[in-house]
């Protein structure tokens, strides 16, 4: 099988059985990933807390418009837009490139070269990211969805993109794993789905125009496909890695794999088209799009099948793992969240919901109860072994479990039957009548719409208190983390009770 | 733990690596379970069957919908099979469009038509409504300003353009639409004005940038 390299172990203790020179060689990959991956996530942080007061602010405004409405920075438009790019290209771009780093080299098996390259990488990101939205609260948005970034910090992106990208393909080159495991196959996708998706995007909207409605197509194409093809696939290879790693057991079908990876490549990237049903678009393509968003069920009951399969008998393990309950909770909301997302494609739903709150909830599934949530539990479980530190308090990591799982929950079921209210009262009356939502069957005036949501906009804004708590809890405890210089003797994992035999003890 | 080295396991002590340090260092990774490896257990085979199904329904669907593959369909429920034999211009109501373009109006003539006394005209039985075309077509077109009588009242305002020029810019159909309203509204019976009527009129006033006093108008008839 493998030959193993001459690591530490090897070299201080020719006894040492194979299981030990595998972990010591684990060892020297994750410190050869510390710094760059320090940084990132440090960074990511650091935009997830920024990201959430511009979250607080925006969704305050929406059911008090009073609110800090002098300051022309902080108007709507923009700090709802500074809000998506932080916590889009700031917190989870930021929190995917490092888990998707560590993966890769802990299942290529190979240390990372130069990584003080990638630091380099890492800050021309941020200081991209901060540029772009320092624009953006400046007025230089570009004003089209997910791409508001203005022209002078887009450039730097791509560049740090490049490196990033390059890094992770170089450091998958020099593995020596003889088997590519399902994580690596996602992880290696998206890094090639990004860049084809980001420029194709910035050329054909931003430097030279598409005309028409193809720049809209343009526009809903990459919006889509960075939820689908690069976080869902980093949020999916952490799941496929933590899952089987934390309960010590197979995933459960390779063949299932295989599928659930090939399906989602070839249909996710049509189904974007959803988003433009009823607009000025040709109909085959719309209808090519309902039918990709359709067919988008296969690779989301096949992987759900898989990872389910492979938790069964394990749930018990929910109550002591931190890592393991995060990820859970992500990957139940991925199922959901995809599931969801196939029936809005259907053409009558999507004249109801779309341009509604209920959409903002989908959305929210998506990247908040799916993607953060895994990028949480993947964060507990590499800051230790990066740091070789333990968390400092179970208790924080409690209140930020619950924090988060309860505020979300709030926030999705508030904004969907909110947003199923608005989309019947605007665009649908006669039905609205029909459903007892309104005395008469005449268009109701906007401004009405807008005074029986409010109920739901303070629901949301309930729930985004409550997620910043969690935020904060997870700040204080990434903080403690790196601050703390003593070492516990017993080097026990820090997890929510005392285990039976939960992340302890090899095979 | 039973894997985890003591200090009295025997293997540690003959290496020489007791040193606290690097056990301290090995921990973490000693107690991680081992790299995740892939199951090889076979698909179920309500999955193929399953997945079959999904993608015969959505083949039909996209074919059902194709809308002829052509660039210029928008319709998805359009066939080109029957296109021409059932073509029909769908007809447009001029009093409903007339209603919801109206909304803007009520603002000032309320929606009752009953305007407010002293500041707004009233246009349920109004005499400009209900009369000349002529008239009627240029204040909406261009607006009204200073001293005038409606119904024996006096009133001295501004009312906008809504024509070229001015902030809304109907077209000739909706300045039809929303006047052929407010002739048949609340009680009022005059006649439908047609967008070309309107267009006949835009063309006569044309290069009038300023809004009419009611002795123009009446000098038009």
């Amino acid at each position: 099988m493998m030959v193993p390299a001459p690591s530490l172990a090897t070299s201080l203790n020719p006894a040492t059985s194979t299981a030990e020179v595998k972990r010591a060689e684990l060892r020297e990959i994750d410190a050869s990933t510390k710094w760059p991956a320090l940084f990132l996530l440090g960074s990511a942080v650091g935009w997830l807390l920024i990201g959430t007061v511009f979250a607080l602010i925006s969704s305050f405004k929406m059911h008090s418009p009073e609110f800090l409405g002098n300051y022309e920075w902080l108007t709507f438009g923009r700090a709802r837009t500074a809000h998506l790019n932080a916590v889009v290209y700031g917190w989870s771009v930021n929190a995917s490139f490092a888990v998707a780093f560590w993966l890769m080299a802990r299942l290529s098996r190979s240390v990372l070269r130069h990584s003080g390259l990638l630091i380099v990488a890492a800050v021309f990101w941020n200081v991209g990211v901060t540029l772009g939205i320092y624009g953006i609260l400046a007025g230089d948005s570009t004003s089209i969805e997910w791409l508001e970034m203005p022209l002078y910090a887009t450039p730097l992106l791509f560049l740090a993109y490049a490196l990033v990208g390059a890094w992770a393909i170089i450091t998958f080159r020099f593995g020596k794993s003889p088997h590519i495991y399902v994580s690596q196959w996602y992880i290696l996708a998206a890094l090639f789905w990004f860049p084809w998706l980001y420029s194709v995007a910035e050329i054909m909207i931003v430097f030279t125009p598409a005309r028409g409605t193809v720049q809209a197509l343009v526009n809903w194409w990459f919006a889509h496909n960075v939820l689908g093809l690069w976080f869902t696939p980093i949020g999916l290879a952490a799941v496929y890695y933590f899952l089987p790693k934390v309960l010590g057991k197979p995933i459960h079908s390779y063949y299932l794999s295989v599928l659930g990876f090939w399906s989602l490549a070839i249909f996710y990237n049509w189904a974007g088209v959803h988003h433009l049903i009823g607009g000025p678009v040709p109909a085959w393509v719309q209808s090519a799009g309902i039918a990709a968003s359709f067919m988008m069920v296969v690779p989301v009951i096949v992987v759900a099948i898989n990872h389910h399969m492979t938790m069964v008998g394990s749930f018990n393990a929910l109550k002591y793992s931190p890592t393991l309950r995060f990820i859970v909770f992500g990957a139940v909301s991925y199922t959901l969240a995809s599931l969801q997302g196939s029936s809005m494609a259907i053409r009558s739903w999507a004249e109801v919901t779309h341009f509604t709150h209920y959409t903002v909830g989908h959305s929210h599934i998506g990247m908040y109860a799916f993607f953060t949530m895994v990028m949480f539990g993947s964060i507990y479980y590499i800051m230790p072994r990066i740091l070789l530190k333990e968390w400092p308090s179970a208790t924080l990591i409690s209140v930020h479990f619950w924090a988060t799982a309860v505020g979300v929950i709030i926030y999705v079921v508030g904004l969907s039957i909110g947003g199923v209210l608005e989309g019947l009262l605007m665009n649908t009356p006669v039905l609205a009548h029909k459903l007892g939502l309104q005395p008469t069957d005449d268009p109701v005036p906007f401004l009405d719409i807008v005074r029986r949501t409010i109920p739901y906009l303070v629901s949301r804004s309930v729930a985004g208190v409550l997620m910043t708590v969690g935020h904060i809890a997870f700040a204080i405890n990434f903080a403690w983390i790196i601050i703390r210089s003593t070492q516990p003797a017993a080097s026990a994992p820090t997890l929510f009770r005392s285990p039976p035999d939960m992340e302890v003890a090899a095979q | 733990m039973s894997d985890v080295p003591t200090p009295q396991d025997p293997r540690i002590e003959q290496a020489g690596a007791s040193d606290e340090s690097i056990q301290k260092v090995h921990a973490i990774l000693l107690r991680e379970k081992p790299e995740p490896k892939e199951g090889y257990t076979p698909m179920p085979l309500f999955l193929l069957g399953f997945i079959t199904v999904m993608i015969f329904v959505c083949s039909l669907y996209l074919i059902h919908y194709r809308g002829g593959f052509s660039p210029m369909v928008y319709d998805e429920r359009y066939d080109p099979s029957k296109a021409g034999a059932n073509a029909q211009v769908a007809k447009i109501d001029p009093v409903a469009q007339g209603k919801r373009l109206f909304q803007t109006c009520a603002a000032c003539h309320q929606a009752t038509g009953t305007g407010v006394p002293g500041v707004y005209p009233a246009l349920a039985g109004s005499e400009w409504v209900n009369g000349s075309e002529e008239q009627l077509v240029r204040i909406m077109l261009h607006g009204l300003a200073g001293p005038v009588k409606v119904e024996g009242k006096d009133f001295n305002g501004n009312m906008p353009s809504f024509g070229p020029g001015g902030g809304y810019n109907l077209t000739d159909e909706k300045v039809a639409y929303v006047l052929t309203y407010i002739r048949q509204e609340w009680g009022n019976k005059a006649a439908e004005i047609s967008a070309d009527k309107v267009k006949e009129i835009r063309e006569k006033s044309a290069g009038r940038a300023k809004p009419w006093s009611a002795e123009e108008l009446e000098a038009i008839k």
